[in-house]
C-alpha cells in the first residue's frame, strides 16, 4: 500500500511540475498569471499548496457520482480562495471556493492520508480533501487554512447581501432546495423587463434552465461551484437567459470583484453626479445609437442604465474613458446583467480579457489584428496568398468582430452564444471564431478580388447563420445542423490549437512593431499639434519629444498616462540639455529656484505640470536668437502681473537667477566667447613669436596640436568678469529703477525738497524696473550682453541626442584641444600678426613657417592657410551695440560718475556679497582690457 | 454594339472629427438618405457608389472611418492606397477645422503622393438662414478656402441634411482624378482585372448625362 501511495505521489508531483511549467507570458508575474489562470482578482497570492485528492458530496449527489474515483490534483490556498485542479485534466474537476462560503472545517480521522479535511459550505456542499505527501507539509497546509479563514472573518458579512443578488440562489430557494431565503427577484438584465432576444422555445431555454438547476444542486453555485465536464458542456450549448449574466461573471471572475467592492459602483455614480468630461460627452452622443433595435434602448430605462454603467466606468478608469464599441458591448451585457454586474464585467474586460482594445491608442486592437493576420497566414496559407495578392485589408473586415465581440456583426442571439464561450475561455475564442468564419467561407472568398465583395460575402453569411449547413443532405440529422453550429464546431474543434499560449507567442512577436507604428503615429500627431516655434526646427522638436517622453513616466503606446511633466521630470529634462542645470544628485535646493521659476511661468494651465506644448513654447523663448527679444523674454519671466515692470523683489530675484544661470562660466569650467577670443589671441601671440624667431619661406604656419597655456589665468579672468557683471547688474538695476509713477506724481506736487531726488535708492520706497531700463542695464555689461545674445542660447542644446546627455563639466583642456583642432582661426590670427608686423617693419618676407619644436610640447597638426581677406575677428566684434543704446549707456555712465548719491550706503545687505568680488575684480578688469589694447596696437 | 464605359474604381477615404457628418455625407451620396441617429462607425464602414462624369464612370469604394479621436491610430490602415480623400469638418465647430488641418497634413505626409483631397465644411443647413450678426457659423468660407489653396485641395461647403453640394464633392473629385491613375495605384489589382472587362454588371445602367451622379 505504501508503495502504491508513494508511486501515486510521485506521479502527481511529476504532473504538477509539468503543469507549472506552462509558460508565464512576459509582462506577468507568476502570481498574476495564477490569478488569470483561475480568474481570481489580482493580488491573490498562493500561501500554501499541496497535492490532494478531493471528494465533493451534496445531499443531491447521485450514488453514481459518489462512486466515481476521487479526482487527484493540486490544491492551492490564497488569501481568499481555495483552488483545486485535477492533475490530469482540469476540465475533469476543478473548483474555486471563496473562503467566505466556508461554514465549517472538520478534521477527519484517516489512516491512508496524512491529513483529511471536511469543508462544509454555505451551499451545503461538503468538500473532503485528502492531503497527500509529507505529514509536516499537510499539517502546515491545514494550519495555514485555519489562519486564512480567521483572517477572512471580517469579509464574511459581505456574503449575505451578495447571495441575495444571485439568480442561482433565487432559483434554488424558489424550488425549495435551498434554505437561503431570497427575499425578491435578484436585480438582473433588461431582458427581464423587455424580453430576451430570440425565441425562448427555439432556444430551449426551459430545458437549459432545468439542467443548470440540477447542476447547482449537485455541484454548488456562484462562490462555491465545482466545475465538472457537465459545466463546460452546458456552456457550449448556450446559457439560459436568466442565468446568463451570473454565469458570465462567474466564468470571467468579475463576480469576485462585485463581491469585494459591493458599494463602489453606487459610490462612483454618486461622487460624479452631474460631472462632465470628454468621455461623458462622447458617451452622450452614442447612447441612442447602441443596439437601437432592442426595445430597451428605445426606452429611458435602458438608456439610463447604459449611461450609468458607461460613465461610471469612465470615472473609474479615466485612462480608458470611453471608446466607441464599448457602448455596444455594455448594451449587450445589460440585457442579461444588472448594472453592477455589467460594470464589473466591463472592468475585467478592459483590464484583463482584452486589454488595450479600448485604450486611447487601441494598441490591443491593432496588435490582435496583426496576430489574427499571422494566424490566417499559418492556418490558411492559400487564402492568405489570395488576400495579399489582391491587396485586401483583412483587418478592415475583422476589426469590428474583435472590438465589439461580434455583437455588431452577427445577429445578437448568435453573438451571445459566442460570448458564453468567450467569458469562459477568453480571447482565444475571438480568434477561433474569426478563423472559422474565413475557413467556412474560404471557397467564396477565394473568388473575390476586392475589399467590397470580401466584406459582402461575410455580411451575407452572418445573415444566414440560422439556416442549415447541409440543406441538401439526405440525412435529416445532418440537415438540422445550422450554419452557426457548424461555425462553433469548426472554431472550437478545428482551431482548438489556437490557444492562449499560441496567441501570446504571436502577440510577443508583433508587439514591438505595433508599438513602434503607434508611437510614430502619436508622435506625428502630437508634433503637429504643437504651437509654432520659430527658433526650434522640426528635427529638434522630434528630439525634444523623445526626451519629454523619456522623462515623463507614461506609456504613449498603451495610451495611458496624462503625458504631463511634473517638476522633477522637468528638472531631469533640463539637466540633460542645459549646462547650468546640475543633475539632481549633486545640487541643492538653491539650484532649483530658477527652474521653479521657469516651470511655473511655462505652466500655462496652472496645473503644476507642463504639457509638451508648454515645454516647447517655453524653450522656444529661451533659445531666442534676437538679443532684444531675448532680453524681453527674460524680463517677462519676472513681470508676474504683466504690467511691464518688476518690483524690488523681482530685481533681486533676477540677479540671483543670473548668478545661478551663469554658474558654469562663473566657476570657470565652461568658457564664453570673450575668454575664447582671449585664449586664441594668446595662442596666436605665442605662435607668432615662435614663428618670428625662425624665418621660413614655405608659406606654411604650423599650429601645434597641444600647447601649455596658462589655464588658471584665463579661468580666473572669466570668473572675475562674471562676478563683476553680477555686481554691476544689481548696482545699476537699483540705480535706474524708478519709483512708482503715481507716487512720483504726488511727490512732484508736494514739492518736498527734503526728500532725496533719487527715490529709488530709498529701500522703503517701492521701486520698479521697466523693460527699457532692464535692457539698458543688460547691454551696459559686455558679459551679460553676450549672455543674452549668445552664451545662454548656446548653453541649451535642445538637440542633444537622447543617449548623450550634455556634459556640463567640459574642461578647459577639451576646449583648448577643440580650438587647435580647428586651427584655422588661430592660424588667421597668426597670419594677421605677421602681416602687420611685416608691414610695420617693412619686412620683405611674410612667409613664415612655424615649427613645432618650441617651448611648448607639441605634436604637430598641420593647417594650411588660405590666403583670404578677412575682417579681423580678434576684436570683440560679436558685441555690437546699437547706436541708440550706446548713447543711453554713455549717458548712464556719465550719470554714474557725476551722481554723488551713488553710494553703497544706500544699498542694503543684499549687495554686500557682491562687494568683495567687485573690489577684487577692479584691477583684473583693467588688466584684461590691457590685454585687449595690446591687440589693437599691433 | 455599344457598351457602357467600364467603371474605374477609386478608393476614397473619409476623415474628420467625430460627429461632423462623415457617415451622413456618405449615406446621402450612396442612398440619398439622412438619419438623425446613426450607429457609430466601429473601425470603418465600406460602401460603394458609381458616379458618371462625362464619358467616365467612376466606382467609388468609400471607406468611412470612425471619428473618435482614439480611432485615429487605425486611420493609416484605411487611407493606405487611397486615391482620394474627403476631409470633413463642421462649420459650426472650430475645433473640427483644426482637426481637419491635421488630417490634411497627415495625408500629405503619409498617404499616396498623388492623392486627391477635398476639404468639406459640413452642416451648411445650420447657418443657411443666419443673419450676419447672429450666426452659428464659426469657420468662415475664407478660412476654408485659404486652407484649401494653401494645401492644394478641392473645397466645398455642404449639407448632408439638405443634400446641398454633396454630389458636387464626388463629381469634383472624380474630375480631378487623372484617368490613368484611377485604375488604382496597386498594379496587381489592375492586372487581375485584365481580360475580364467589368461591364458594371448591369447592362441597363446606361451612362447618364455629364454631372448627373448615379445616386
Amino acid at each position: 500500500m505504501a508503495f502504491f501511495d508513494s508511486l501515486r505521489e510521485k506521479a502527481v508531483s511529476t504532473i504538477n511540475s509539468v503543469l507549472q511549467d506552462k509558460k508565464t507570458p512576459p509582462g506577468l508575474t507568476k502570481e498574476q498569471w495564477f490569478c488569470r489562470e483561475y480568474s481570481l482578482p489580482d493580488g491573490e497570492v498562493v500561501v500554501a499548496e499541496n497535492a490532494a485528492e478531493v471528494a465533493v458530496i451534496s445531499d443531491f449527489s447521485t450514488s453514481a457520482y459518489k462512486d466515481l474515483n476521487n479526482p487527484e490534483g493540486r490544491i492551492y490556498l490564497t488569501q481568499h480562495f481555495i483552488v483545486f485542479r485535477d492533475a490530469f485534466d482540469r476540465r475533469n474537476c476543478s473548483f474555486t471556493l471563496h473562503v467566505s462560503t466556508v461554514k465549517k472545517v472538520e478534521r477527519l480521522p484517516s489512516k491512508s492520508y496524512a491529513v483529511a479535511l471536511a469543508i462544509g459550505t454555505q451551499s451545503k456542499l461538503t468538500f473532503t480533501i485528502y492531503l497527500v505527501g509529507l505529514r509536516s507539509d499537510s499539517e502546515k497546509f491545514a494550519q495555514t487554512l485555519k489562519t486564512v479563514l480567521k483572517r477572512n472573518l471580517p469579509n464574511v458579512k459581505k456574503l449575505q447581501p451578495f447571495v441575495q443578488t444571485c439568480y442561482s440562489e433565487y432559483l434554488l430557494f424558489k424550488n425549495n432546495i435551498s434554505s437561503e431565503k431570497i427575499e425578491s427577484v435578484p436585480p438582473g438584465g433588461l431582458g427581464l423587463l423587455f424580453k430576451f432576444p430570440g425565441n425562448p422555445k427555439e432556444l430551449r431555454d426551459k430545458s437549459k434552465m432545468k439542467l443548470w438547476f440540477d447542476l447547482f444542486r449537485v455541484d454548488g453555485r456562484n462562490l462555491s461551484l465545482v466545475k465538472t465536464p457537465m459545466f463546460y458542456r452546458l456552456i457550449r450549448v448556450g446559457l439560459p437567459n436568466r442565468l446568463r449574466g451570473e454565469l458570465w461573471e462567474l466564468c470571467c471572475g468579475s463576480m469576485y470583484l462585485r463581491l469585494d467592492y459591493q458599494d463602489e459602483y453606487k459610490e462612483i455614480l454618486e461622487k460624479n453626479l452631474h460631472k462632465k468630461s470628454l468621455a461623458t460627452d462622447e458617451i452622450e452622443k452614442d447612447l441612442n445609437r447602441s443596439l437601437p433595435e432592442y426595445a430597451a434602448y428605445q426606452s429611458p430605462e435602458g438608456i439610463e442604465r447604459l449611461r450609468r454603467v458607461l460613465t461610471a466606468y469612465s470615472w473609474k478608469n479615466p485612462e480608458v474613458g470611453y471608446c466607441q464599441a464599448m457602448n455596444i458591448v455594455v448594451a449587450a451585457l445589460l440585457i442579461y446583467m444588472s448594472e453592477e454586474q455589467a460594470f464589473w464585467a466591463l472592468n475585467l474586460l478592459c483590464d484583463r480579457i482584452v486589454p488595450g482594445y479600448y485604450s486611447k491608442t487601441m494598441y490591443g486592437t491593432l496588435l490582435d489584428q496583426r496576430v489574427f493576420e499571422s494566424l490566417v497566414q499559418n492556418t490558411m496559407p492559400m487564402l492568405w496568398d489570395h488576400i495579399t495578392k489582391n491587396d485586401i485589408q483583412l483587418s478592415v473586415v475583422s476589426l469590428p468582430w474583435f472590438l465589439s465581440l461580434y455583437l455588431s456583426s452577427m445577429p445578437l442571439v448568435f453573438a451571445f452564444r459566442i460570448l458564453d464561450v468567450f467569458f469562459l475561455q477568453g480571447p482565444q475564442t475571438l480568434f477561433q471564431v474569426a478563423l472559422a468564419i474565413l475557413k467556412i467561407n474560404g471557397e467564396e472568398l477565394l473568388k473575390t478580388d476586392d475589399d467590397g465583395s470580401f466584406i459582402s460575402i461575410i455580411k451575407d453569411y452572418f445573415q444566414v447563420l440560422d439556416q442549415s449547413a447541409h440543406p441538401s443532405s439526405p440525412n435529416p440529422k445532418y440537415r438540422s445542423i445550422t450554419k452557426f453550429q457548424e461555425l462553433l464546431v469548426t472554431a472550437f474543434k478545428e482551431f482548438a490549437i489556437v490557444d492562449d499560449e499560441m496567441i501570446n507567442t504571436h502577440r510577443n512577436k508583433h508587439r514591438d512593431t505595433i508599438f513602434q507604428n503607434i508611437s510614430s503615429f502619436v508622435k506625428r500627431t502630437e508634433l503637429r499639434n504643437l504651437p509654432k516655434t520659430v527658433n526650434i526646427s522640426s528635427d529638434t522638436l522630434s528630439v525634444i519629444y523623445d526626451r519629454f517622453y523619456s522623462v515623463v513616466q507614461s506609456s504613449v503606446t498603451v495610451g495611458s498616462g496624462s503625458s504631463l511633466m511634473d517638476f522633477n521630470a522637468f528638472r531631469t529634462f533640463m539637466s540633460e540639455i542645459c549646462r547650468w542645470v546640475k543633475p539632481e544628485s549633486d545640487s541643492g535646493p538653491e539650484d532649483t529656484v530658477f527652474l521653479h521659476h521657469l516651470f511655473s511661468n511655462w505652466d500655462t494651465e496652472g496645473q503644476r505640470a507642463l504639457s509638451l506644448s508648454d515645454l516647447v513654447s517655453g524653450l522656444n523663448k529661451l533659445v531666442e536668437p534676437d538679443l532684444m527679444t531675448m532680453i524681453t523674454n527674460f524680463f517677462d519671466l519676472y513681470d508676474y502681473k504683466n504690467k511691464g515692470k518688476i518690483d524690488r523683489e523681482g530685481i533681486l530675484q533676477i540677479s540671483e537667477d543670473l548668478l545661478y544661470v551663469t554658474n558654469p562660466w562663473k566657476e570657470g569650467y565652461v568658457l564664453d566667447d570673450i575668454t575664447k577670443q582671449a585664449i586664441e589671441n594668446a595662442v596666436a601671440d605665442e605662435v607668432y613669436k615662435a614663428n618670428a624667431a625662425r624665418e621660413s619661406n614655405d608659406g606654411e604656419i604650423l599650429i601645434p596640436s597641444q600647447m601649455d597655456i596658462d589655464k588658471p589665468k584665463f579661468e580666473g579672468l572669466q570668473v572675475e568678469r562674471y562676478l563683476q557683471a553680477a555686481s554691476t547688474f544689481i548696482q545699476r538695476a537699483f540705480e535706474y529703477a524708478q519709483p512708482e509713477e503715481e507716487e512720483l506724481l504726488i511727490k512732484d506736487l508736494a514739492i518736498d525738497n527734503t526728500i532725496s531726488h533719487n527715490a529709488a535708492l530709498n529701500p522703503n520706497t517701492p521701486v520698479f524696473l521697466n523693460l527699457p531700463t532692464f535692457r539698458m542695464v543688460i547691454l551696459a555689461d559686455e558679459t551679460y550682453e553676450l549672455l543674452f545674445s549668445k552664451t545662454l542660447r548656446e548653453s541649451i542644446q535642445l538637440d542633444t541626442p537622447l543617449d548623450n546627455k550634455i556634459n556640463s563639466m567640459r574642461n578647459l583642456r577639451d576646449m583648448f584641444d577643440g580650438l587647435l583642432a580647428d586651427g584655422r582661426k588661430v592660424a588667421n590670427k597668426v597670419r594677421r600678426r605677421m602681416d602687420s608686423a611685416a608691414s610695420n617693419a617693412l619686412h620683405s618676407n611674410n612667409n613664415l613657417s612655424v615649427n613645432s619644436s618650441d617651448n611648448t610640447s607639441l605634436k604637430s597638426g598641420k593647417s594650411k592657410i588660405q590666403e583670404e581677406e578677412e575682417e579681423r575677428d580678434d576684436d570683440f566684434g560679436v558685441i555690437s551695440i546699437d547706436e541708440k543704446d550706446k548713447d543711453l549707456l554713455l549717458g548712464a555712465e556719465a550719470q554714474v560718475l557725476m551722481d554723488p548719491t551713488v553710494d553703497n550706503a544706500s544699498r542694503t545687505n543684499e549687495l554686500k556679497k557682491f562687494h568683495d568680488a567687485e573690489a577684487a575684480a577692479g584691477k583684473t578688469v583693467h588688466k584684461f582690457e590691457g590685454d585687449n589694447l595690446i591687440e589693437f596696437e599691433t | 454594339m455599344s457598351f457602357p464605359n467600364p467603371a474605374t474604381s477609386v478608393k476614397l477615404v473619409l476623415l474628420g472629427e467625430a460627429a461632423v457628418g462623415k457617415s451622413s455625407l456618405v449615406l446621402r451620396f450612396v442612398s440619398n438618405d439622412f438619419q438623425e441617429n446613426k450607429e457609430p462607425t466601429i473601425g470603418a464602414a465600406f460602401l460603394t457608389q458609381k458616379c458618371t462624369i462625362g464619358e467616365r464612370t467612376i466606382k467609388y469604394e468609400i471607406w468611412d472611418t470612425a471619428g473618435q479621436e482614439r480611432f485615429a491610430s487605425l486611420a493609416p490602415m484605411y487611407y493606405r492606397n487611397a486615391q482620394a480623400a474627403i476631409v470633413v469638418y463642421d462649420i459650426t465647430k472650430p475645433a473640427s477645422f483644426i482637426k481637419a488641418r491635421h488630417w490634411v497634413k497627415e495625408l500629405h505626409e503619409q498617404a499616396s503622393k498623388d492623392i486627391t483631397i477635398a476639404l468639406v465644411g459640413n452642416k451648411y443647413d445650420l447657418v443657411e438662414d443666419d443673419t450676419e450678426e447672429e450666426s452659428l457659423r464659426k469657420v468662415s468660407v475664407e478660412e476654408g478656402k485659404g486652407l484649401a489653396e494653401e494645401e492644394g485641395l478641392l473645397f466645398f461647403e455642404t449639407s448632408a441634411k439638405t443634400s446641398y453640394n454633396v454630389n458636387d464633392v464626388f463629381i469634383g473629385i472624380g474630375s480631378k482624378i487623372p484617368e490613368a491613375a484611377s485604375a488604382g495605384p496597386n498594379q496587381i489589382h489592375q492586372t487581375n482585372n485584365d481580360g475580364r472587362i467589368d461591364l458594371t454588371s448591369d447592362p441597363n445602367n446606361r451612362p447618364r448625362a455629364a454631372g448627373d451622379c448615379a445616386c
